[in-house]
Parts: C-alpha cells; structure tokens; sequence
C-alpha cells in the first residue's frame, strides 16, 4: 500500500512538472480577485481615457515651481508648464479601485451586465456625437439639435440599454473578459486621435 | 518631489542625479524590453522541446516564468519614468517646441497613453498567468502579452528618440 502510494506521488509529480505552464481544458470559475483584476484592466482604461478627454484631473503639477494644485488648473504666468498625467492616473486609479471592489460583490451576470452597457454606452456616445456633427455639417437644412450631446448620449443610452439586455448570457460573459482588450486599444484610439494636431503641423 | 531630490544634490550634482536616474530607467527598460520580447515569442511560436538553435530554443521556454519578472520590474520602471517624466517636461519639451519637433511631441504623449493602458492591464495580466493555466483564458493571456509587449517596445524607441533630442541629464 505504501509502495503503490509512493508510485502514484512520483508519477502526480513528474506530471505536475511536466505539466506545469500546459493549460487546463476544464472551464474555471473567475476567483475574486480575477474579478477585481479584470474589472480593473476595464475601468482604468475607461476613465482614464475619459478624465483625458475631459481634461479632469485629481490635481495639477506645475513642475517649474514644485506646486501642486488640486484638480484642474490652467497654466498661470511664471509658473511654467502645468502636468496633469499624474492627476488623470491617480483619479483613475482610485476611481478603478473603488469600482472594481463593487464588481466584487455584485452577482457575476449582473457585472457581465453591467460592464457591457458601461463600455458600449462609452463607445456609442462619441460615435453618435461625431455621427450628428458629421451630419448636421453636411445637409444644407438646420439640424444643428444633432450636434446635442444631450441628444447623442439620450441614443446611447437607449442603445446601450438595449445592447446589455437583450445580448445572451454566454456572449456577456465573452465580451466581459474580451473587454479587456478592446477598452484599452479603444481607449488609445481616442487618445491617439486626440494628438493628431502635433503630426498635422 | 523637490525635498527628495534637494537630499541627492548635497552629495552629486543635478546634471548627474538625472544622468544617473535615466541609466536606470534605461536599464531597467532593456531587461524589460528583453522580458516581454522573449515571453512574445515563447507564447506567439511555441514549440514543444528545446532543440535546435537559439530561436527554438527561446521558443520552448515555459512562458508563465516570465510573469513575475515582467509584473516586478514594470512598476519601478513606470514609476521611474514617470518621475523622470517632470524633468521632460519642463527642460526637454519646452526647447522641443520650440525647435518644431512636433512629431517627437506628439509620440511622447502617446507614450504616457500606451504605458497608463499597461499598468491598467498588469493585474488582470498576473491574474490569467497565475497556475493552474485554464485553456478558456488562452486567447486573453496571448494577447494580453502582445499588449504588454508593444506598449514596451513603444515606450523604449520613442524614450529613445526623446533622448537624441536632448537627454535631462544633458
């Protein structure tokens, strides 16, 4: 008995090095700390890119002078360049944390949920935006109301609301983790897109 | 910041303080550099065994050994960065605009984008390493490494051209 016991543990060990970096095919349940991490990844790259767009920062750096002002501050003679990177990091980072501490505690499906209607609401609204500049600039009647960010994130909404409820089960779960990729690269199109001034000059 | 750095500059000189924090950043860059570009290629083109030549033989290593250096050295070399990052801003870019490099503006602040994304994903990143590997996640994992990867070989050639510009310990 003790003999076959010896065997079986030399062959679990020669398997479990043989085998160690090889995936599993069983199909795993996302820990805790899975949710917060990916919830993270998610949510950092959204409001970072947002508070970017927004210009909203935790605070100001003026590194000319070693000063520190909180939230957004414009550039003030003799004070030199103001830094507002940091601001953006530490806002989203603080920001991403609380959220994905939430996520922690809500129902899986409902997270799914949840972070689907986020992301395609933050999607849909600029697009939509961008969409009734595009057109109000090009018909020749008034339609300058398709210029409304009101009206642009009223369709995002109503889209994203309908996006997140009607999508299956299985396809939430998909795009929950997928998101993962798709926010930031999203994120760093927006914010590639907003430098274009500097390669145009 | 400033108390920080006033406490260096009673023993070295400012110009050397910079020099000095941007040869770390840089080597910490290239290991880094060297991290992500051998977990690419062991995730990307795996083989089976280590035969062969160098290629192969890189391609064969077990990529999950990777993760925790790459995780370890990315903070303290983004956080470097980032603090080297307040000298740019003031004694590199301003004569960068003023010289016209706008191109060189323009990818640097690209750069603080792409490597903010990277420390964004980091956890989700050690999450999907972590053993026992799960076949469901190995698409997300893969690509999870790309991104790292690009946002490092990004950061390191525009770092790069930034300096041939002018270096904040020059």
């Amino acid at each position: 008995m003790t003999q076959t016991l010896d065997v079986r543990q030399g062959v679990t060990q020669l398997n479990r090095s043989a085998t160690k970096s090889a995936p599993t095919a069983t199909p795993a349940e996302i820990s805790k700390a899975g949710v917060f991490a990916i919830t993270f990844g998610i949510t950092f790259a959204l409001m970072y890119t947002v508070l970017e767009q927004l210009n909203w920062p935790l605070f100001t750096y003026h590194p000319a002078v070693g000063k520190l002002d909180f939230w957004m501050q414009r550039p003030r003679s003799g004070e030199g360049p103001p830094m507002y990177w940091f601001g953006w990091l530490a806002l989203s980072g603080i920001g991403s944390v609380v959220v994905s501490y939430i996520a922690t505690l809500l129902p899986r499906l409902w997270l799914y949920r949840v972070t689907v209607f986020c992301c395609v609401l933050a999607a849909l609204w600029p697009a939509f935006l961008a969409g009734g500049t595009f057109i109000a600039d090009k018909v020749s009647f008034d339609a300058e109301f398709l210029k409304s960010i009101w009206l642009a994130g009223s369709l995002a909404l109503v889209g994203a609301a309908a996006i997140s409820y009607f999508a299956s089960d299985q396809r939430v779960d998909r795009l929950w983790v997928n998101s993962l990729l798709i926010v930031p690269i999203g994120g760093l199109i927006v914010l590639g897109y907003s430098l274009k001034s500097y390669f145009l000059r | 910041m400033d108390a920080i750095t006033d406490v260096f500059f009673d023993y070295i000189s400012v110009r050397t303080f910079w020099r000095v924090l941007q040869f770390v950043h840089f080597t910490m860059a290239i290991t880094l550099l060297a991290l992500v570009t051998l977990q690419t290629a062991a995730v990307l083109m795996p083989v089976q065994q280590a035969a062969g030549n160098f290629i192969t033989r890189v391609r064969a290593a077990p990529a999950a050994a990777y993760v925790k250096p790459i995780v370890i050295l990315y903070i303290p070399t983004f956080l470097l960065g980032a603090w080297i990052y307040i000298k740019y801003r003031t004694y590199v870019r301003i004569p960068m605009e003023q010289f016209g490099h706008w191109w060189t503006v323009g990818t640097f602040e690209f750069k603080e984008h792409i490597v903010s994304m990277g420390m964004g994903l980091l956890p989700a990143y050690w999450y999907f390493w972590r053993q026992p590997l799960t076949e469901q996640h190995d698409t997300i994992r893969k690509w999870l490494v790309v991104f790292l990867a690009i946002s490092v070989w990004y950061s390191f050639l525009v770092g790069h051209v930034a300096n041939d510009f002018r270096g904040v310990g020059a």
